[in-house]
């Protein structure tokens, strides 16, 4: 139940790039959650594409525990 | 009654009373607060499975409270606190430049109920080995991690060193439920002397700058000491010079003020002196005066006297000797008279006899030149017949001259002879006789020689000397030859 919670709070969620995301590497975004922040793995949702430091990304898909799949806002 | 009463109200207050406090203990006992920093795992009711039919199995409590059955469930605690696990690890750079790093990775148990879940079923009983695990994952890690950096990029490029870390070990970590928060590099041991090296050239250029900014102070210092010694000397010089100036005018002033007694007494003295020279003077006067009186007019008189006497006797002497004079004029003009009259006797008759001699000479001379006229004419009619004849017997008139001459064409011939003091002939009698007959041979190859001297000019030269001075002639020649 608060699972379910937490994964259906955890998409749409807006956080800001910390690591570089660039292909086929993994990246670092702080999203806030459960009243802090939170640093988590990430993906970009484009394959191809490199997302700079300090960006606004969404995040679009949630893998537990601790990968997200992000994209710039 | 009444007490009975209230004794059994008061029994029953107190029964009310524990009956609350005891239904407090139980709750008390049966409730668990989870604290901001843990987990509480709780087993043992059974946890439907959700959905699928994958649940959990157990119940997490974070934060806030939860009824626990005791005897039912078991309740486990699990720290989500951070953690830390040092690490130091030999390694290989990028480059092969063997390093050994010490470093630290912070990490802590993730905060989501996934995380909590995997880390309590992998650590929830062995809490206290978990830096342990994760010290043995992440020297492997570390290893690989810093194998792809190099030294330059561990120093400086942190942001290369997060994300390596997040690629080695992030997926890993998240398998244990953990999530790694820092990974610190702490120390890097170099035993080859890498960094050192990779730090020298600009040390050295901070070195030089340094040695160049001491020395140019130095420079700079040394120049304003040496100035401002200069200045001392020369203010030092100053001073003196004006304290030597200003002794010199004590010095002065002095001398002066030591001088001025005797000075004065000199000035005295020059006057006393003065004033005695001046009595002198009129002392001197004085005695002139008296000895004008008493010696020169006396000797003025005597001088007049013996002048008058002396000019009387020579006046006197003049006239003796006028007298004297006069009679000598007199006695020598009678002499005069006498010569010259006995001269011009004389000179009458040597003129006299001049002109009878005279005469003679010119008869004499008139008579001589007769002579010699009449000679010469009959030697010209001589040579005249000889030219003549010469046109013809030339020869025999050149035989006639030479034969004429002989005698002189050998004693000249015989000359270099007579030069000769002494004679040595080296055999005996018959060289002397050969010297003779060569010097005398000499003498008639000259002659022929002569003679064809003679010849040639045609009977010029014999008509042009016809005293014979033409055979002289070629008896000097003969003479030059011999």
């Amino acid at each position: 139940m608060v699972r379910h919670v937490v994964e259906q709070e955890m998409v749409g969620r807006v956080g800001r790039v910390t690591g570089r995301i660039t292909p086929g590497h993994l990246g670092e975004v702080m999203i806030a959650v459960r009243g802090g922040s939170e640093a988590f793995n990430a993906y970009g949702s484009d394959p191809d594409e490199t997302i700079g430091k300090g960006t606004r990304v969404v995040v679009v898909e949630y893998f537990p525990p601790r990968t997200v799949v992000v994209s710039p806002v | 009654m009444a007490t009975l009463l209230s004794a059994a109200a008061a029994i029953v207050a107190g029964l009310v009373v524990a009956a609350i406090l005891l239904l407090v203990l139980i709750f008390r006992s049966m409730w668990r607060i989870a604290e901001p920093n843990e987990a509480l795992i709780i087993s043992g009711r059974a946890h439907r499975p959700r959905g699928d039919g994958h649940g959990l199995g157990f119940k997490i409590a974070t934060g806030g409270g939860t009824l626990v059955m005791p005897g039912i469930s078991a309740v486990r605690r699990l720290s989500l606190d951070l953690r830390e696990t040092d690490l130091e690890i030999d390694c290989v750079t990028h480059q092969g430049i063997p390093l050994r790093v010490r470093g630290v990775v912070i990490y802590k148990v993730g905060d989501d109920l996934v995380s909590i879940a995997n880390a309590a079923r992998r650590f929830l009983d062995q809490q206290d080995q978990m830096d342990q695990r994760v010290h043995n994952l992440f020297a492997g890690h570390l290893r690989a991690i810093i194998g792809n950096m190099t030294v330059e990029e561990m120093i400086r490029d942190r942001e290369k060193l997060t994300q390596l870390t997040r690629e080695h070990a992030g997926t890993e970590m998240e398998k244990l439920g953990l999530i790694v928060d820092s990974l610190q590099i702490q120390e890097i041991l170099d035993p080859t002397g890498y960094i050192k090296n990779l730090a020298l050239p600009h040390q050295s250029a901070v070195e030089r700058e340094a040695r160049i900014a001491r020395a140019v102070a130095d420079r700079e210092a040394t120049e304003r000491e040496q100035e401002a010694e200069a200045q001392k000397a020369l203010a030092r010089r100053d001073s003196e010079i004006r304290q030597a100036g200003y002794q010199a005018e004590v010095d002065q002033a002095s001398a002066l003020a030591r001088q001025a007694g005797p000075l004065s007494d000199a000035t005295a003295r020059q006057k006393v002196v003065v004033e005695e020279t001046r009595i002198a003077e009129l002392e001197a006067e004085r005695t002139e005066k008296l000895l004008l009186v008493q010696v020169r007019k006396p000797a003025d008189a005597r001088a007049y006297e013996q002048v008058t006497l002396a000019r009387a006797s020579r006046e006197a002497h003049i006239h003796e000797a006028e007298a004297r004079a006069r009679e000598i004029e007199l006695s020598a003009q009678a002499d005069a008279n006498r010569v010259k009259l006995s001269a011009a006797a004389q000179a009458e008759r040597v003129k006299l006899e001049g002109e009878a001699e005279a005469h003679a000479s010119q008869a004499k001379g008139r008579a001589e030149g007769e002579a010699i006229r009449a000679r010469g004419t009959a030697d010209a009619d001589t040579i005249k017949a000889r030219a003549e004849a010469l046109a013809g017997h030339q020869e025999a008139i050149i035989g006639q001259q030479l034969a004429e001459h002989w005698p002189q064409i050998v004693e000249a011939a015989a000359k270099p002879f007579g030069d000769i003091d002494q004679l040595i002939v080296l055999n005996g009698a018959q060289g002397i006789s050969d010297t003779l007959a060569q010097a005398l041979s000499q003498g008639i190859a000259g002659l022929h020689l002569a003679r064809k001297l003679l010849g040639e000019p045609a009977g010029a030269a014999p008509l042009a000397s016809p005293n014979g001075s033409g055979g002289l002639d070629s008896t000097v020649r003969e003479d030059e030859k011999v």
